[in-house]
């Protein structure tokens, strides 16, 4: 188990390195990353070369990556467009981000689990074909159509939630948005428990367990249940980065400021080190929700751990 | 975003503990597939293949037909818009700017007084061409990259996996966000481009798979053993086995680019206008929705039924053609 | 009588039709006594097993008629929650594939264990220390170990001697083993065999022993019922049959085992396949595959005539038959 777990970390690393590389390609060559800092204009030569010096972007471009990345593990992300710190930005933003992410997760565990189970124990009937009907359409519908309607009707035409959201973000307003972040893997998780449980549900195993004489509940829970669930957990526990940095699209939507509304600004305004700075650590929560995932499988199922 | 998921759905469904025999139907159902003359014990049925077994459940299920109907509409909507059209996407009337429905313009005008109708009809187009140009490059690049790396695993293999790893770390709308935002161009192109660019590793895992579990059947150890050059038995052996699991995830993931070419245009970094896009619209009519909700619902509706038809086909011949759903 | 099974129907709901796989059935058990039931796969006779324990998947199959006498009463007319408390307690079931039948994610410790809380409300603590008593009787070696292990660190003889030990808890009435040695090296094959038939008699428990293989049927069983089609061809002592079949059928299984004594000569298979189930051939089900048959095989069904006071045939031409 130990060694399994160095051999993980290690893993990480090349992907780690790999992932934030890339997008610090992709920011600093294909953007200009100075035109950000001189404003609505575009900066006179001389200031730009005067710029390009104190960032170190006359250097090659591994070298910047390696300066860049020897600062990010002492703790300096460097400094945002409009002067603050994107550390700062990032303890803002992220408790936001955060709580929205909860909000989701709750929503998949809920709803998504008990769908899953209810139509996996009752394949083939109305209620199985109805609520997979009704999966297919989330799965289709672009998560920011889905958000778009919600607000339209929730929001504007009946007034039940406020269209937007304050600043602070506290939970009861985080509802409505969470659930549209949630929607697509919501209806995942569905499908996923649904094909799960009904695969096992006419395994040998049930039906020894049905043999033994154990009550129904007994064999749908501690026998059924139990195998049926490891993959959705896994699938949820992996979910936990996609929909960190999914959260854009639903944080334009109602208007909340965490991570996607920071990293959006960012990119418009073409600021380097925010960009940088949300994706590293997105990078990172995403690497580190998948280590725990990989270990949360061998605890849930004893062939993995002493394979 | 949707993608990259659906392999992990398919991939962990796949991986059912224990047995998948019937309770109590094993040998009813064993017999059930028995090929059977007039007396119980007469000449065998020809052997169907796989192709065609699936093509016999397809033509029967209504699903199949119904989303098949709605992408073949389309597609011709697609070639020739003018054909339900008379109207340009591009000519707008300011003073007749978030009118509703009237004769001879059903959906109404949007914020700049564009007929709404004709825009959606002509949103069909760009959805259709950069859902199937990125499928078509996705599926390509995917399939050969992957049965490269399946084929001769090694350094190859090792390298291709951790690439592919980097690839799925980066989340699609982020990666989207940066990549197109410096990008002026008002084609199409950068769009696909982009789409192949992230989407490749999806389609490479099922053909690296796909792959390595044809390499180690029987026909094609024997044909090894034979002498059969590396070609040809990739191309007479391997490649027959791997199509249908990449031709099932790529109708799928074909549908959640058209959602995704939504998305990116929708957040402005996508198509931008003059391009007649559905995400170009459903952004545009989002700030004035209290007035003109119906220049928000039409493009909405347009691009769902569009990628539900193509999900829905994708699902449809996935469980034609993987008789362990049946 | 421990077990008597009367005129039972199954049926099941296919795509190509109602397969009919259990068509009027009819064997008993006494204690202490086995009955080994013979027969091709889709013979019926898992099926008929599955409804005697009360597992079996409904639907897609039913019950359409008969009766199940154990211990007096007819289990097919109790409610769900007696029959259940009847299941695993009074009798019980051991299964080919003891991989796939025992839970991948329980320790066998503990599935074992829950057999003793769920039936006889014992502690967790009892239940466990039960469990360790169980293992031992099986003679799995270092028990008190290997209680916390999970079912994939076991080898495939150690597993079924687990699934026995489940099945033998607590001391039930009637074993129903289904084909419990197939799965298995030959090796191993009569290792857990013996060990089977020995805690049986120990017990005096009645055993259905449903298996395709005859080599064991000779060592172990009373008695012996053939089944075909979702019939029983034949019923007899296990020394009838062996002396002389009665029937086509089983005097075409007994000339399949390959001998020692004929060795180099062509061995003798049974033309034909068996009949599919939704298609089941009028008159005598084994006629397009017999090579006594004649024109009254084809129209008319044969009922079961009585050979002697305990044995049965389902042949018109069972005298034909046992006079070779």
């Amino acid at each position: 188990m130990g060694r399994y777990v160095v051999r993980r970390l290690l893993q990480m690393i090349p992907v780690f390195i790999g992932a934030t590389l890339l997008i610090f390609l992709m920011v600093n060559v294909m953007g200009d990353p100075i035109a950000g800092l001189c404003g609505e204009r575009r900066c006179d030569p001389a200031t730009a070369a005067q710029l390009e010096k104190e960032f170190g972007l006359d250097k090659p471009v591994w070298q910047q990556y390696l300066t860049y990345m020897g600062n990010v593990f002492t703790g300096d992300f460097g400094t945002a467009f409009n002067g603050q710190e994107v550390t700062e930005l990032m303890s803002t933003a992220f408790p936001v981000t955060i709580r929205l992410t909860l909000i989701a997760i709750l929503f998949e565990i809920v709803i998504g689990i008990t769908l899953g189970v209810v139509t996996g124990l009752r394949r083939g009937r109305p209620v199985d074909t109805g609520v997979l009907l009704f999966t297919l359409v989330v799965i289709s519908v672009p998560t920011f159509v889905t958000g778009l309607l919600l607000q339209l009707l929730l929001g504007v035409k009946w007034g039940w939630i406020r269209p937007s959201v304050s600043s602070e973000a506290p939970f009861d307003e985080l509802i409505l948005p969470g659930l549209v972040l949630a929607s697509v893997s919501l209806a995942y998780v569905t499908r996923l428990t649904r094909t799960s449980i009904a695969e096992n549900r006419r395994s040998d195993y049930v039906r020894t367990a049905i043999a033994k004489g154990l009550p129904r509940h007994r064999v749908v829970v501690r026998h059924l249940l139990r195998n049926s669930l490891i993959p959705v957990v896994t699938f949820i526990g992996a979910d936990i980065g996609f929909l960190m940095g999914g959260a854009i699209v639903t944080e334009r939507i109602f208007n909340i400021h965490g991570v996607g509304y920071q990293l959006y600004q960012g990119i418009l305004r073409q600021n380097t080190q925010t960009v940088v700075g949300f994706v590293t650590v997105l990078v990172l929560v995403f690497l580190v929700a998948n280590l725990v995932v990989d270990l949360l499988y061998a605890v849930l199922d004893p062939r993995i751990r002493y394979a | 975003m949707p993608d990259g998921r659906h392999e992990e759905e398919q991939a962990i469904a796949g991986t059912g503990m224990g047995g998948t025999m019937d309770l109590g139907v094993d040998e009813a159902e064993t017999l059930e597939k028995r090929p059977e003359g007039p007396d119980g014990s007469g000449p065998q049925d020809k052997p169907r293949s796989l192709w065609s077994d699936a093509w016999r459940d397809l033509r029967r299920n209504p699903v199949f037909i119904l989303s098949g109907l709605v992408i073949l509409f389309l597609v011709f909507i697609s070639l020739w818009p003018s054909a339900i059209t008379s109207g340009s996407p591009l000519k707008c009337d300011l003073s007749k700017a978030q009118e509703g429905s009237q004769s001879g313009h059903p959906f109404g005008f949007d914020g700049q007084g564009c007929d709404v109708y004709t825009r959606t009809v002509y949103g069909a187009r760009t959805s259709v061409a950069v859902g199937v140009l990125a499928t078509l490059g996705v599926a390509v690049l995917g399939s050969v990259l992957g049965a490269l790396a399946g084929f001769f695993g090694g350094i190859s293999d090792s390298v291709l996996s951790r690439i592919t790893d980097v690839f799925f770390a980066i989340p699609v709308v982020l990666g989207g966000l940066v990549l197109l935002s410096v990008i002026t161009s008002n084609t199409i192109w950068p769009v696909i481009g982009f789409i192949v660019l992230l989407g490749w590793p999806q389609i490479s895992r099922i053909a690296r798979g796909a792959v390595i579990t044809a390499k180690q059947n029987d026909y094609v150890q024997a044909a090894r053993a034979l002498g059969a050059s590396n070609s040809r038995l990739v191309l007479r052996h391997i490649a027959p086995n791997a199509v249908a699991p990449v031709i099932v995830v790529a109708t799928i993931a074909l549908g959640t680019y058209i959602a995704l070419e939504a998305t990116l245009s929708y957040l402005g970094v996508g198509l931008k206008p003059p391009s007649v896009s559905w995400g170009i619209d459903i952004s545009a009519a989002s700030p004035y929705v209290r007035n003109a909700p119906h220049a928000l619902l039409w493009p909405s509706g347009a691009l769902a039924i569009t990628v539900l038809a193509f999900i829905m086909l994708g699902d449809a011949v996935r469980d034609a053609l993987d008789p362990k759903l049946r | 009588m421990l077990l008597e099974v009367r005129d039972l129907h199954v049926e099941f709901r296919t795509r190509d039709g109602i397969a009919r796989a259990v068509n009027g059935v009819s064997y008993g058990v006494d204690a202490g006594e086995t009955l080994a039931v013979l027969g091709e796969s889709g013979s019926g006779k898992s099926v008929t097993a599955q409804a005697v324990m009360g597992i079996l998947d409904i639907p897609p199959g039913r019950i359409t008629g008969g009766e199940v006498i154990f211990q007096g009463r007819d289990l097919l007319k109790l409610k769900e929650e007696e029959r259940r408390r009847v299941r695993g307690a009074e009798m019980a079931m051991i299964f080919q594939d003891a991989l796939s039948s025992l839970n991948p994610v329980i320790s066998v410790g503990d599935q074992l264990a829950e057999m003793f809380t769920v039936h006889r409300g014992m502690s967790r603590k009892d239940a466990r220390a039960k469990a360790v008593e169980l293992m031992d009787r099986v003679r799995i070696p270092a028990a008190r170990e290997r209680v916390r292990q999970y079912p994939h660190q076991f080898s495939g003889g150690m597993r079924q001697r687990i699934m026995i030990a489940m099945a033998l808890a607590l001391e039930p009435a009637l074993i129903i083993a289904d084909e419990p040695t197939t799965a298995l090296d030959v090796t191993v094959q009569a290792q857990v065999m013996e060990l089977l038939a020995e805690l049986q008699r120990e017990l005096r428990m009645g055993l259905i022993l449903i298996t395709h293989d005859l080599g064991v049927v000779a060592d172990v069983a009373d008695r012996i019922a053939v089944m075909y089609a979702g019939r029983i061809v034949e019923s007899a002592p296990v020394h009838d049959i062996y002396k002389a079949p009665a029937h086509p059928y089983t005097r075409g299984l007994l000339d399949s085992i390959p001998r020692l004594d004929q060795k180099g000569q062509e061995l003798y298979a049974i033309k034909g396949l068996p009949p599919s189930l939704t298609h089941i051939p009028p008159g005598c089900a084994f006629h397009p595959r017999c090579p006594l048959a004649r024109d009254v095989c084809r129209t008319d069904e044969p009922p079961l005539y009585e050979v002697s006071a305990t044995r049965g045939s389902a042949c018109h031409f069972w005298r034909e038959c046992l006079n070779g």
